[in-house]
């Protein structure tokens, strides 16, 4: 069984593994299925194009390249990839990380023909899909190119027979033929060869759009007509029609008026639909131009201008008949394209679901061998020996399993030198490991969130399971709102194998759904703190007889006042529910509670960092730092707690006597020390005066004997002429780097021996870079003086500040309490009514304004409130528990793991 | 009903607190015996000083909305 590392970090040793270059792939593989390995970069001075294994990498990014193509053209197509077995974008190819050998030993690496018929298979599917995409592109680009024409044709000849058949639109072979409406009738028949389906298409010209921009006057006579030209008051003119970006028309409109000196007409007619840009791929609003001047330069010219502004000129035949033919034949273009495209398409669909099949598969496998070839690369390659070098941080126990499954890769692969794995001994930091499941994974994340623990320091999240749903409890205390969010937790925690396989979550959800554990726990206690403030969606729990008696025979609206019988068992006695002076007894109750709760929790933090300290046997910190600290809190606020306990026991109206004021009393024992108004016990001025004295001596003590210490020991080995070799792993030099350093004095144990022997390739130590000592930091006293001062003033300061931040479990908690009650007497309340005076539609009240308190009750209450107690609870740990004992200096272990490879980031 | 229910009360969560620790589960052990064990002392402090604020309560509660022919029922 292996550590369970949560209370401290797991014990991590560097190995260092030698491995032959030819399983060096296979041994790599392995241990990423074991996923307990964090390499370190021994090629840190290589450029990364320079190192040893670029080139598979580089098949491998273009292979990748290959698939994203893929990928975008499935999603262009609408072709889903299938996802019974949700399992991010590698489908169902994360495998758990296993330590278990036997496992290990059936997961066997794919060889590398197999990776090279993936490679094979991806980029010939990739050249097929990518001919096909393209023909498809070039067909549709086709298809818009005659659809546009078409319009134009539709739009121009639209415009000219509305506008124009007065002014003299004629047929060209009509000649002079009489120029009336059975003309235009023939052209409205002619209308039907645009096909319905462009209509639906929304390709035709918007009959609203048309606009007369110019109309210039039309003087001489220009030379003869072209083909498209019309005549226009007996005139014949030059015609330039197409379409143009809406937007652009006007510059060709200014830029036309210009060259031309004005000698043209123009007209435009909005498309309807807009158009998108193949090449740019955006949307854009077109419209129809015609432009008509005179004289086949003029036309020429305005041709080029539309053309050089990304116009399309579309040759629009002046004659009715031509006009017919030319109608005809792109419609029978397009008719051919459009059966061109949808062959196309099916063939490309047909394609790319055989692709989508494996898509999954190849990804993953292609990820897999990347993420091998990169750890390759960070390792030292040694080309005359033919092998290579890894380091890496490993927890201890693994050690073990790793040498097994390696020397069981080399004896499948019948490779007789099989890889060594050693442990070496270092003085580098190794990163803290936390071993979670899917219980205390959010309860870590918490404490990650502020900062990683130092290697082997005491976890914080640990208590943190416990303590943080409890603080958020005292504030949130309520049954029926803490009901609601164990149920809402519990929901999360029931469905979390089905909702892990949902692939897009929301943001929001999904923080709520990582953190389910964390809700349901503080949805239990919340409904326990309820029950102990008795409220349950802020009424009164009844499940005790109360405690407290009213007298019998008064009048009515006479205040009385009830008399006890006895102390309530568990909670607050439901009496003070209705009691007019309720909120001045759950103030003093809660009040003090929070003072409580808060010391013990900050005393329960100092706690650990003594367990720390001695774990690191740091004597210079536990009486330099930890006993003073303790001494000076408990001196003063450990002694009000234990007053306000006392005063709690004593039956002061019983005794007649006064009780005393505790706030005044901790005052005067600093303004008048000795000296007390209201005694609360015999011996009370001297005992404060004392407990003044001890905690005023720690404040020097705290301040003055670990730099003093340091010094000293510092000194002494001056003297006796070590002050070379302090640069190891000695106490005094590690300790002057500050108080906060003590995680390096860890002990170091020499571990560096061979534990395989039956190798040839001896490790030679010379070309590691984690031998290299770090370098010595010179002691300097004035460093570790200012450090210490700035320590004993945080601390000191510290204690009164964060005791008082406890206050806020209190000021919480009422503030939740009264607006829950607020809330019901506002809304819910006022339904009951008696059936006399409302009648049925009472009925109907009762059951809108209980949605109406519901609703809010949840909205507000438990997610608005309960996210701010949360806060609260957060800062609570970061900051005042969290401050008494955790260095946070590590970093984190990421192991190299094919789990984590194939989980994490795959939808970005 | 008197302050000694509290000692009572504590004595029976050290008992279960300290059975609890000898009998954890031995998967997660160390996650099991800390959350069992702070759970039932942040539970039993904070029921004990409710019960203790109200041992010998320094106000006692005052209405004036009371109706005589309940009072008896309250």
């Amino acid at each position: 069984m292996t550590e369970e590392a949560i209370f401290r970090s797991a014990n991590m040793v560097l190995v260092q593994v030698y491995m032959a270059s030819e399983i060096a792939r296979d041994c790599v593989w392995v241990l990423g299925e074991m996923g307990s390995i964090e390499f370190l970069d021994l090629n840190e001075g290589v450029n990364s194009f320079q190192r040893a294994f670029v080139e598979e990498t580089r098949r491998l990014d273009n292979t990748e390249r290959q698939l994203r193509y893929l990928e975008g053209v499935m999603r262009e197509q609408g072709v889903e990839e299938p996802r019974e077995a949700y399992g991010g974008a590698y489908g169902g190819a994360a495998r758990q990380p296993s330590r278990d050998l036997e496992e290990l030993m059936q997961r066997t690496p794919q060889t590398t023909s197999e990776m090279d018929a993936v490679v094979k298979a991806v980029a010939e599917y990739e050249q097929g899909v990518r001919e096909m995409a393209e023909t498809y592109r070039g067909l549709e680009k086709r298809q818009q190119g005659l659809q546009e024409e078409r319009s134009v044709l539709e739009g121009t000849r639209k415009y000219f027979e509305t506008r124009m058949s007065y002014d003299g639109y004629r047929d060209g072979d009509d000649g002079s033929s009489d120029r009336n409406s059975s003309d235009r009738f023939t052209i409205s028949s002619n209308d039907s060869l645009l096909t319905q389906e462009e209509r639906a298409e929304g390709f035709g010209p918007d009959d609203v759009g048309l606009h007369d921009l110019e109309a210039a006057p039309s003087t001489g006579a220009g030379p003869m007509p072209r083909e498209s030209s019309v005549n226009i008051l007996g005139t014949a003119m030059g015609v330039v029609c197409g379409t143009i970006e809406t937007d652009k028309f006007a510059i060709l409109e200014r830029i036309l008026w210009r060259t031309l000196r004005g000698n043209l007409y123009m007209a435009r007619v909005e498309i309807g639909a807009p158009v998108v840009d193949f090449d740019t791929g955006e949307e854009q609003r077109r419209c129809i131009f015609a432009v008509f001047t005179h004289g086949g330069g003029l036309v020429a010219r305005s041709r080029a201008v539309a053309e050089s502004l990304g116009g399309r000129v579309v040759e629009v035949p002046g004659s009715h008949r031509a006009y017919a033919v030319a109608v005809h034949g792109v419609n029978g273009k397009l008719a051919d394209v459009q059966r061109v495209l949808a062959g196309t398409a099916e063939r490309l669909a047909v394609e790319l679901k055989e692709v989508a099949g494996q898509l999954a598969g190849w990804r993953a496998a292609v990820a897999r061998d990347k993420a091998v070839y990169a750890a390759m690369n960070r390792f030292d390659y040694d080309p005359a020996r033919r092998c290579l070098v890894a380091e890496g941080w490993m927890p201890r126990g693994d050690v073990g399993t790793a040498r097994a499954a390696m020397v069981d890769v080399a004896d499948r692969r019948g490779v007789d030198i099989a890889p060594v794995v050693s442990v070496v001994d270092s003085h580098l930091t190794p990163p803290t490991f936390f071993r979670t499941n899917k219980f205390t994974a959010a309860f870590q994340a918490i404490v990650d969130a502020y900062g990683i623990a130092s290697y082997r320091e005491i976890n914080p999240g640990l208590p943190a399971i416990v303590t943080f749903p409890f603080m958020f409890a005292i504030m949130f205390g309520d049954m029926g709102h803490g009901l609601i969010l164990t149920l809402a937790a519990a929901c999360l925690c029931l469905a979390e194998s089905a909702i892990a396989r949902q692939p897009h979550r929301g943001e929001i959800f999904d923080m709520a759904y990582s953190g389910r554990y964390v809700l349901l726990l503080m949805g239990l206690f919340s409904i326990f703190t309820g029950f102990l403030y008795s409220d349950l969606f802020s009424r009164p729990v009844t499940l005790f007889a109360s405690r407290w008696a009213y007298p019998a025979g008064f009048k009515e609206g006479q205040t009385v006042s009830a008399t006890q019988t006895g102390v309530y068992p568990i909670g607050l006695d439901w009496a003070w529910h209705s009691a007019e002076n309720t909120l001045l007894f759950a103030n003093s109750y809660k009040m003090k509670l929070s003072i409580l709760m808060g010391f013990i929790h900050m005393s329960y933090s100092l706690q650990l960092s003594l367990a720390n300290f001695r774990f690191f046997k740091s004597r210079v910190d536990i009486i330099g730092n930890y006993i003073p600290g303790f001494l000076f809190m408990h001196c003063i606020f450990g002694y009000l707690c234990l007053t306000i306990v006392y005063k709690w026991c004593v039956d002061w109206i019983g005794l007649k006597r006064v009780a005393p004021s505790l706030l005044n009393m901790l005052i005067n024992m600093f303004l008048a020390p000795g000296t007390v108004d209201h005694q609360l016990y015999p011996g009370q001025g001297p005992v404060q005066l004392v407990l003044l004295a001890v905690a005023l001596v720690c404040v020097p003590w705290l301040l003055l004997y670990k730099p003093l210490a340091l010094r000293r020991a510092h000194n002494h080995s001056v003297a006796l002429g070590y002050s070379e070799v302090l640069s190891g792993p000695s106490e005094a030099s590690s300790l002057a780097s500050s108080h906060s350093h003590y995680s390096s004095l860890r002990p170091s144990e020499s571990e560096s021996h061979v534990l395989s022997p039956s190798n040839s390739l001896s490790p030679s130590n010379s070309h590691s870079s984690s031998f290299s000592h770090p370098p010595p930091l010179p002691f300097n006293f004035a460093d570790i003086m200012v450090n210490q001062v700035i320590y004993t003033i945080e601390f000191c300061l510290n204690c009164v500040s964060h005791t008082a931040s406890y206050l806020r479990l209190w000021a919480l908690s009422l503030a939740h309490n009264q607006l829950s009650s607020v809330l019901w007497n506002m809304t819910l309340r006022n339904s009951f009514v008696a059936y006399s005076e409302r009648g049925f539609w009472g009925c109907i009240i009762v059951v809108l304004l209980f949605a109406l308190w519901f609703v809010l009750t949840v909205a507000v209450l438990v997610c608005m409130e309960g996210t701010s107690a949360m806060l609260h609870s957060l800062r609570l740990h970061w900051v005042e528990a969290m401050s008494k004992h955790f260095q946070g200096e590590g970093y984190k272990y990421t192991p190299f793991s094919f789990y984590r490879l194939l989980t994490s980031d795959d939808d970005s | 009903m008197s302050g000694w229910t509290v000692i009572i009360v504590l004595i029976a969560n050290l008992v279960a607190g300290s059975l609890f620790w000898r009998f954890a589960p031995k998967q997660d052990r160390t996650v099991w015996r800390s959350t069992v064990s702070l759970m039932l002392a942040m539970m039993y402090l904070m029921w004990a000083f409710t019960y203790l604020c109200q041992l010998h309560p320094l106000i006692e509660p005052r209405r004036s909305d009371l109706r005589p022919e309940f009072a008896e029922k309250i």
